[in-house]
């Protein structure tokens, strides 16, 4: 399967954070999602994608390509939407549209004009006037309108309403469905993967923690909980990390048929949320040190 | 690139349209044209600066499929359009008012001194921020206020004098040099510019 983005020992060191051997990648035609907490390296990496940072050291590729030699051909094919506004504030859509217009070769205005429809975005309206949701569906079109392969977008849904984060991932699904394009997106928002994601990368601390489908996380992971008593040295082990309470345990594992077979009967199995990975691996990775 | 310096002409429309009037106004009272040609197309050029130095458009740029070097020269091409754009407003302007237009040897002048400035402030507007540029030159002021009050008094007189001497020069020789000197200078500038830009963080 081709891979869309590679990342290979990837370091990068600023004061007080590290991205350490970092390696990924980002299969073609699949929505990747892209997790961990505040502060541990999402931004970075995505920085590191779009080329606005350089690695100290290692390798980046895209569509197999490097940016040393390619940046510009990339970059036609990438579709970017950022966090934060990153338009002319004092412009319209409109007039913003005529400046980035420019910049790709593919560019094409009954999309941009069909996406301003569906998402009813004022055209004639300054850019500084627009909500956070408005400013999310701006980006959005357009990052769409000049048929990128490639969506790279950083805490998409950060600060927008329930109702439009699912409107939002309504918009994805559709454009799945329809053409052969690659999402890769950040969030903290873990119930955001749930419906969309088909390869789930997990960052902390600026570490690769794994990259998994989203179905092999249903079949390898489970939330297990039980009494006290069942936890010794040996069944500890078994566990990612875990929890107590008065009432007995509830610990993460990352093999569940062998769970099943050690304690059967005597523990509840649940289907854990991203959430719950999140949690437990980070916690683990603290209890291990 | 070039959709680059026609973006910084668009976004500098509105500017333009009122700083190019207020241009023509000033030519009615005092056609010295030098100084005052120079103090508009640095303060336009400041502007175009000032408007892509927020870190969220140097995303949005360094996003789209442009390069860092072409940021940056789009920068220092655009700056020549701009001053000769306010030459054009002079001669304009002096034709209409004065029923004479400023010579040549003004216009190069000031076209020149424009890009000597722009030399200058550039590279540090990229290294620092663009609002230092301003407090860099209220010391420059204060200590060219110094100078003219401790040291040398006569130094404004020297000043005139020097531009009239330029100005009086029957030699081309002279401009040829001065002008091959400033276009060196502003390469070097650009060459300095790409080296810092390169490496910022957004």
């Amino acid at each position: 399967m081709e891979n869309v983005i590679e990342l290979q020992n990837v370091n990068k060191s600023f004061k007080g954070f590290q991205l350490k051997d970092f390696s990924m990648t980002v299969k073609k035609g699949f929505v990747t999602g892209f997790i961990g907490g505040n502060g541990v390296g999402k931004s970075t990496t995505i920085k590191l994608i779009m080329n606005l940072l350089q690695p100290d050291s290692g390798t980046i590729s895209i569509f197999g390509l490097n940016y040393k030699q390619h940046e510009k051909k990339i970059k036609q094919r990438i579709g970017f939407v950022f966090d934060d506004n990153i338009f002319y504030e004092h412009l319209t859509l409109t007039e913003m549209k005529r400046i980035i217009k420019r910049a790709y070769s593919n560019w094409d205005d009954n999309l941009f004009r069909y996406y301003v429809e569906q998402f009813e975005l004022p055209l004639n309206k300054k850019i500084k006037t627009f909500s956070k949701g408005m400013m999310m569906k701006a980006s959005l079109t357009i990052a769409l309108s000049h048929h990128a392969e490639l969506i790279v977008m950083d805490e998409p849904t950060s600060g927008l309403d329930p109702v439009f984060r699912r409107e939002f991932l309504d918009v994805l699904h559709r454009l799945m469905e329809n053409e052969d394009k690659t999402i890769f997106f950040s969030t903290h928002v873990t119930t955001d993967l749930d419906s969309i994601a088909d390869y789930i990368i997990f960052i902390d601390k600026g570490q690769h923690v794994f990259t998994k489908e989203s179905t092999q996380i249903e079949e390898e992971y489970a939330i297990v909980k039980g009494e006290k008593e069942l936890l010794d040295a040996d069944t500890k082990k078994e566990f990612i990390s875990i929890r107590k309470s008065n009432h007995g345990f509830e610990a993460l594992t990352a093999n569940k048929n062998r769970i099943e077979e050690v304690f059967g009967q005597m523990v509840l199995i649940e289907k854990p949320s991203i959430e719950d990975i999140m949690f437990y691996t980070k916690k683990g990775a603290e209890w291990h040190v | 690139m070039f959709n680059l310096i026609w973006k910084d002409l668009v976004l500098q429309k509105k500017g333009v349209m009122i700083l190019l009037p207020a241009l023509f106004g000033y030519i009615v009272f005092n056609p010295s044209y030098i100084w005052i040609g120079i103090v508009f197309s640095i303060v336009i050029i400041q502007d175009v600066f000032a408007k892509d130095e927020h870190s969220s458009i140097n995303k949005l740029l360094n996003s789209l499929p442009y390069t860092r070097q072409e940021i940056v020269t789009s920068k220092y091409i655009g700056a020549i359009i701009f001053t000769l754009l306010v030459a054009l407003t002079m001669i304009i302007g002096g034709m209409l008012i004065h029923k004479e237009i400023p010579t040549w040897k003004e216009i190069m002048l000031m076209v020149s001194l424009s890009m000597l400035a722009v030399s200058f402030i550039f590279p540090f507007s990229y290294k620092f921020k663009s609002q230092y540029i301003l407090k860099a030159f209220l010391v420059l002021f204060v200590v060219y206020m110094i100078v003219i009050t401790i040291f040398i008094h006569n130094l404004n007189d020297i000043l005139r004098e020097f531009v009239q001497t330029i100005l009086t020069l029957e030699d081309p020789s002279v401009f040829l040099v001065m002008i091959l000197s400033i276009m060196v200078l502003y390469i070097f500038s650009w060459l300095l510019s790409i080296r810092i830009y390169r490496n910022k963080v957004f």
